[in-house]
This record gives structure tokens, C-alpha cells and sequence, in this order.
């Protein structure tokens, strides 16, 4: 048995060299502490197959001092099997501790100038993720002549605010003039009974384009129905609450939402002033996903939204209602790479409005005819994925102007995206514009890049 | 009004599960199948595994379904690759699903990565670097090192998770890790014609396979991860395959298959088709003889080149 003992230091410092050449810290040099806790746990299963290491020499090395002994005793050698090896002697035990205690040792001095640099730094590790996205586009019209557009610079922010919430901020300035709050919002994450609950400046849950910042849309511009209807995008300052229904056959949420109004460009109300409930503007959405098959799928929305009293107009409610179809073709073995979205929205806008419109200069003595118009209009495009690089698409409009009195738009647009990378894309488009007192071709060019973090979003989907 | 709430209430209680179904067993959904064939083994009739991912899928570009919300607002735990791998899809499908149970540090949120020691982990952060992966390649489960540190990642989650069974699932893991050890020690063997030979993938997933068996990575097709090739990238490749006699062109099966070829064809070099996960091919219905395709399919095309 002595002879055993003099060869576990052999055996111990073998397995020590043979830890301290792997190469288990000093790959990245990062001081990420996500990085370092993988490097941390990479050593506990390096650690741990030392052990299995050891254990199985020590095997070997009992079932050879059994044959030894046996030999010497002038019996027949029988290997012994390992399920009969006497327990581990308690100067085993401590070789066995005394080695995991020097390997450890070893380990901890080698990360610890990785663990100190991490501290050093970990204060920042509270920082929002930042990201920024330039939107720029170069236009010709025909009626208009050209231009060239810094159509957004677009900083967003976001992290968790604690284990209930977490918080955004999207910051855009243009060469409209200035800076502008686009969204900044806190939404719940872990309300019970699949609530969610958002609250500030944010994109009311309307439809589905009308939730896209410009530089996300399929397209340059934003479909006129959604300009008119909606105002633009649906920014609203509010309250949302909604419900992902508890079935797991079927996605299906209702979302419900109170805000002083819905659309960025909306100036028939003044977001500003307090007002009474009659004159919020109130939301209801319905949306499901409806899979007809693994590659094909349905969403389908339906939106509804109403202002009792028009603030500024002062004279009659207002209702906006919208249907959105998304039909998609994505094959799953050639995702990123194939594919077919048919998007389409219909949307209804019921209110009292002046025929001809709200004049640019009002005479206090020729009163406003009014006249309650229910206006329709649609958008709906046809975008192929034709390989990781080239999107063709072709976009249809169909418009009627909110006011009465006024006909009616058409708009068809032929498109074509190519990304470079996930990160930067060109899009050339042109449309053919048949608006009342409009009959133009435009040409656009759209560059848009994004710089640092970037998230994939369930609405932008 | 009334009667459209019992309605509504009548109609959701119809759609409930109902007792002596699934509804007793742990709910577990992975991320791609590879890690639910393990929890399927670890956890036997404990658990009640579904997988996002079918297997055929490029795990960078999963579709973001809401019916996956949907199967991830009723899991008790979920099961990923980690290293940011389902990046483009798994955090909005986490917003969307609105469990707390399975969010990022939530104890139901096991990164299967945790024991994996990382291959090319990045030494600078840049965009111009490709569509990096900070934390490092996250296809290790293409080796069976990868697979092994990944099954135990979920055994111990689980056993964290639940205690009572931990004994059960250590047991059901050393069983799981006694085959699959058996099937390296073969592979081990078999693999000994593809020492050093270089291969060339669409996209780095091929990284860990390549050191499991003595592989040498010599490049990809696309410019950097993530970034497709251009003209001038596809010639400098082919002239420095031909110069450093590359044999190998791997298309993962989820890239498209005509520039893989042309590349294959112009360099003189042998194609490849492999899967990345578990259930891309009807062959590979389950971890252990995914890999086992792979490496033969492997050998085969080195031994025929």
C-alpha cells in the first residue's frame, strides 16, 4: 500500500499540469461577468472530470495493488472486480481533497485579475441598451422636384426597470426641426393572468402598420390611409392594458386602451390640456394567428377607435375602425432566404367634418358647413423574398379624403429592397399619384442603417 | 350582458385542459430538438416536451409565431442553446408570452450553454466583424461534447427545479451520458480519415464539429457570420481552396444549395449536406443519430474525395 501513496503526488501533479495547460481562462479575455460565469462553470465540469479522472486511477491502481498483494502472497492473481475495491482509505480522502483544493487555488488565481477588471467596470453594466438608426431618403417628383431627407436619426433606449417592468425610450430627431420624445413608455412584465400594461408615450396597439416607426415600414412611405386615418403613426399618451386569452389551441389577445389621442401628426387635438372622459380617445383591438399550415399562416386584427367629443372641434364624436389581413408564406428550412407576406388593412373613419375641409385661415364670419362622412380607404401590398438579399414588392392605395367634398386617392407603387446586412438597407420605390390636383411620379431612395443593439420585435414581426 | 359572459366564461372553460392529461406533467419547450431529445431522456415520463425549432430551420432565422407564445405561456420551464443563438426570435416571443416563470434569470430559463467551454469567443465587438455572436459560437451542439455539457445543463436546471425528482433525473442523465459516451468512443475511432482534413461551411456552425473530430475550419462562404458572400469574396475563397487543397464544402442544409455547389465544383472539392439540429433529415430523428449522420456523411464524402 505504500507503494500506492508514493505514486498519487505523481498521479496529482500529472492531472495539475495537465489543468494548467488547457486553455480555459485566458480564451476572450473578456470581462463580461456573463462570460466570466461561463468560464467559471466550464472549470466546475473541468473540475468535475478531474475527479472522474482520479477516481478511475485510483480504481486502477487498488485493482493492481490487489494482484500485487496476491502475487506475493503466492496465490493465483484473479483481477479483482471494481465493485469489490475496498473504500477509499482516509489518506486517500485527503490526497483526493488536497489535490481539488490545490486545482481550485490554481483556478481562482488564474480568473481573478478577469474577476477584479469585471468589478471594476460593473457599474456600467446598468446602462440601457442604446441603438440608433439613421433614415435617410432622396425623392424626385415630377409637380415637386427633388429633395434630400434626413427622414429620421433615431435613438432608442431600453432596459429592465426591476423584476416587474422594464422601460424604453425612442428619441428622433429630423431635419423637420429639433427633437422629438417618439415613444417612452414602461411596460409590465410579470402581471399575473397574462396582463400586460403599458403606460407613457407609445404606439397605440391600432392595426398593424400604424405601430411601425417609418424606417420599419415594407415600403418608403407610409400608406395615405394611414396618414389620413390615423394621423400618421398611432403615438398616443396613455394607458394600455391587454389580455393573451389562456387557450393554448389558439394565440388570441384583446387590448384596450385610454389616451388624451391616437396619432403623431393628429392636431385636431390638443395633447397638452386636461379634458374631461368624453373627450379621451378610447381603444379596442382583437387579434389572432390563425397557422394553415407549418410554412402558411393567417394574422388577422380587428381595431376600433372613438372619441366621444373631438376636443378642438368641440361638435361630434369620432370613430375609426380597421381590419388587418397578413397572409405569410415562409418556408422553415429556407427562412431567412424564401418567402410571401400579403399585408392588407382596411380602415372606416366616421366623424363630422367641414365640406371642403378646415380652411388654413377661417373667417369668424362665414360659418363652417358641416357634414358627417363616413371615408374609406385601404392599403394592401405584395412583398416576395427572393433571396437573403432582394425583396421586390408592389404596393396598392385606395383612399377617400376624410372631408366631404373631396375625391378620392390612388396610389400604386412598385418596390425593390435590397439589404446589404441585417443592419443596412436600400430601397428604390415608385409610385404613381392620382390625388385630387395630383397627378405625379415620384422616385425615392432609401438608405437606413442601424448602429449598436438592435431588437427583433413580436410587433414589427 | 350576463349571458354573453357565461358565454365567454363556458366557452373558455371548454378549451381548458382537463385533469388526467398532460396538464399533471412538467411543461418543458426547447428551443430547437436537440435539447428535447435530452429532456425527453432525462425527464421520461416527467415531463411533457415540445420543441419551437422542427430541425430543418436556420436557428438564427426561426419564424416568430405567435402560436409559439402561445406554447411558451404555458411552460414551467424552457430549454435554449443560449450564447445568443435565438436572438432573432426568442426574446419577443418572451414578451409576448407573459411568463414570468421562463424569463431571462427566472428559474424556469435554463441556458443549456452553462458547462459548454466556448469556441471563438470574440476579442472585439464590431458590426464590421459580421453578425457577431459576443459570447461566443453558439453551435456546440453539433459535437458530442457539446451535447453532453448540454444534458447535463438540463439535468441539474431541472433537478434545481425541482428537487424531489432530482434523484431521477441524475439517474436518467448518467444512463443518457453512459450511451452517448459509448457512441463518442465509437465515433472517436471512425473518425480518424478526417484528421486534418480543412472544410469550408456556408456559415461557422461546423466549428465544434471540426475540433471534435480533427477537423480544420478553413473558412466560410459567407463574408462574415451572417453576411452574405459577394462575387469577390466567392473568387479569393475558391483561388485559396484550390492553393491549400480545401476537399470539403459543407451546405448546411437551411443555406441556399447552388452557390455551395458552384463553390464545391470550382474549387474542386467535395459537397456536403449536413443538418444542423436533430430532425432536419427523417435519419436524424433524435440527437445521437443526428450526430451519427453527420460524421458519416462526413467520412463518407472525405474517404469518396
Amino acid at each position: 500500500m505504500e507503494r500506492v501513496c508514493r505514486k498519487r503526488p505523481f498521479v496529482a501533479a500529472l492531472l495539475v499540469a495537465a489543468m494548467a495547460v488547457e486553455p480555459v481562462i485566458s480564451r476572450g479575455q473578456t470581462s463580461q461577468p456573463d462570460q466570466l460565469r461561463q468560464e467559471l462553470e466550464g472549470m466546475k465540469e473541468q473540475l468535475r472530470r478531474v475527479e472522474e479522472q482520479m477516481k478511475k486511477q485510483e480504481a486502477i491502481i487498488q485493482k493492481q495493488q490487489a494482484i500485487i498483494d496476491k502475487l506475493a502472497a503466492g496465490k493465483p492473481a484473479a483481477a479483482a472486480p471494481a465493485a469489490a475495491a475496498p473504500p477509499p482509505t482516509p489518506t486517500a480522502e485527503a490526497d483526493s481533497e488536497r489535490i481539488k483544493r490545490e486545482v481550485t487555488e490554481q483556478i481562482m488565481r488564474r480568473i481573478q485579475p478577469s474577476l477584479t477588471a469585471a468589478n471594476k467596470t460593473f457599474p456600467s453594466q446598468f446602462n440601457p441598451a442604446l441603438g440608433l438608426i439613421i433614415d435617410t431618403v432622396g425623392s424626385y417628383s415630377a409637380n415637386h422636384g427633388g429633395n434630400f431627407e434626413l427622414r429620421a436619426a433615431e435613438l432608442g433606449l431600453s432596459a429592465s426597470v426591476d423584476p416587474f417592468a422594464r422601460g424604453y425610450a425612442i428619441i428622433t430627431g429630423s431635419n423637420q426641426g429639433g427633437f422629438d420624445v417618439e415613444e417612452a413608455a414602461i411596460v409590465t412584465t410579470s402581471l399575473p393572468y397574462n396582463l400586460g400594461l403599458k403606460g407613457g408615450r407609445f404606439f397605440a396597439d391600432f392595426g398593424r402598420l400604424s405601430k411601425f416607426h417609418d424606417h420599419d415600414l415594407p415600403f418608403v412611405n407610409r400608406p395615405h390611409v394611414l396618414d389620413e386615418y390615423v394621423d400618421g403613426e398611432s403615438q398616443s399618451d396613455g394607458v394600455e392594458g391587454s389580455w393573451l386569452l389562456p387557450i393554448s389551441q389558439q394565440y388570441v389577445t384583446l387590448t384596450a386602451g385610454a389616451y388624451n389621442k391616437i396619432g403623431a401628426d393628429n392636431e385636431r387635438v390638443n395633447n397638452t390640456v386636461p379634458r374631461d372622459f368624453s373627450k379621451f380617445t378610447y381603444l379596442g383591438r382583437v387579434f389572432s394567428f390563425l397557422p394553415i399550415t407549418e410554412a402558411n399562416s393567417l394574422d388577422l386584427g380587428l381595431s376600433g377607435g372613438f372619441t366621444p367629443v373631438v376636443q378642438e372641434d368641440d361638435r361630434a364624436r369620432r370613430t375609426l375602425g380597421g381590419i388587418d389581413l397578413t397572409y405569410r408564406y415562409t418556408p422553415l428550412s429556407q427562412a431567412s432566404y424564401r418567402g410571401l407576406v400579403w399585408g392588407t388593412e382596411a380602415l372606416v373613419n366616421s366623424e363630422d367634418r367641414p365640406i371642403g375641409g378646415f380652411p388654413a385661415n377661417p373667417s369668424p364670419t362665414t360659418p363652417l358647413v358641416i357634414e358627417h362622412k363616413n371615408a374609406v380607404g385601404l392599403y394592401s401590398y405584395l412583398e416576395a423574398r427572393l433571396t437573403r438579399r432582394y425583396y421586390p414588392g408592389f404596393l396598392f392605395e385606395w383612399v377617400q379624403d376624410i372631408n366631404p367634398g373631396v375625391g378620392e386617392t390612388l396610389a400604386y407603387s412598385p418596390y425593390l429592397t435590397v439589404w446589404a446586412s441585417e443592419f443596412q438597407r436600400l430601397r428604390l420605390q415608385y409610385t404613381r399619384l392620382e390625388a385630387p390636383g395630383d397627378h405625379d411620379n415620384q422616385f425615392f431612395l432609401q438608405w437606413t442603417v442601424i448602429l449598436g443593439s438592435h431588437v427583433h420585435s413580436f410587433k414589427d414581426r | 350582458m350576463k349571458r354573453l359572459l357565461s358565454a365567454v366564461l363556458i366557452a373558455a372553460l371548454a378549451v381548458l385542459p382537463g385533469p388526467g392529461s398532460t396538464a399533471d406533467k412538467i411543461k418543458v419547450v426547447a428551443t430547437i430538438p436537440d435539447l428535447a431529445d435530452m429532456a425527453r431522456h432525462i425527464g421520461g415520463e416527467l415531463l411533457d416536451v415540445s420543441s419551437i425549432a422542427t430541425g430543418v430551420e436556420d436557428i438564427h432565422a426561426v419564424p416568430m409565431k405567435p402560436s409559439f407564445a402561445t406554447m411558451l405561456n404555458k411552460a414551467d420551464v424552457l430549454l435554449l442553446l443560449g450564447l445568443e443563438a435565438e436572438h432573432a426570435f426568442l426574446p419577443a416571443l418572451l414578451e409576448a408570452a407573459r411568463n414570468p416563470r421562463i424569463l431571462r434569470d427566472a428559474p424556469g430559463y435554463i441556458d443549456c450553454s452553462v458547462y459548454v467551454t466556448v469556441l471563438e469567443v470574440p476579442t472585439r465587438i464590431d458590426r464590421a466583424l459580421g453578425d457577431q455572436h459576443p459570447m461566443g459560437n453558439p453551435h456546440y451542439n453539433v459535437s458530442p461534447e457539446g451535447g453532453k455539457a448540454a444534458a447535463r445543463a438540463i439535468a441539474d436546471g431541472l433537478g434545481r427545479l425541482y428537487p424531489e425528482h432530482q434523484a431521477v433525473f441524475q439517474r436518467n442523465l448518467e444512463a443518457y451520458l453512459t450511451e452517448l459516451d459509448a457512441a463518442a468512443a465509437k465515433w472517436e475511432k471512425e473518425a480518424a480519415p478526417l484528421h486534418g482534413q480543412k472544410l469550408v461551411s456556408y456559415h461557422p456552425d461546423l466549428v465544434y464539429f471540426a475540433e471534435a473530430f480533427g477537423m480544420v475550419p478553413f473558412g466560410t462562404i459567407e463574408i462574415r457570420a451572417g453576411i452574405d458572400p459577394t462575387p469577390s469574396h466567392i473568387a479569393e475563397l475558391e483561388e485559396s481552396m484550390r492553393k491549400n487543397n480545401v476537399k470539403i464544402v459543407v451546405r448546411e442544409l437551411q443555406y441556399p444549395a447552388g452557390l455551395a455547389e458552384s463553390v464545391a465544383q470550382t474549387a474542386g472539392a467535395k459537397l456536403v449536406e449536413l443538418p444542423v439540429m436533430s430532425g432536419g433529415l427523417p435519419e436524424t430523428k433524435d440527437y445521437i443519430s443526428f450526430l451519427d449522420y453527420n460524421l458519416r456523411t462526413m467520412l463518407k464524402a472525405v474517404k469518396g474525395s
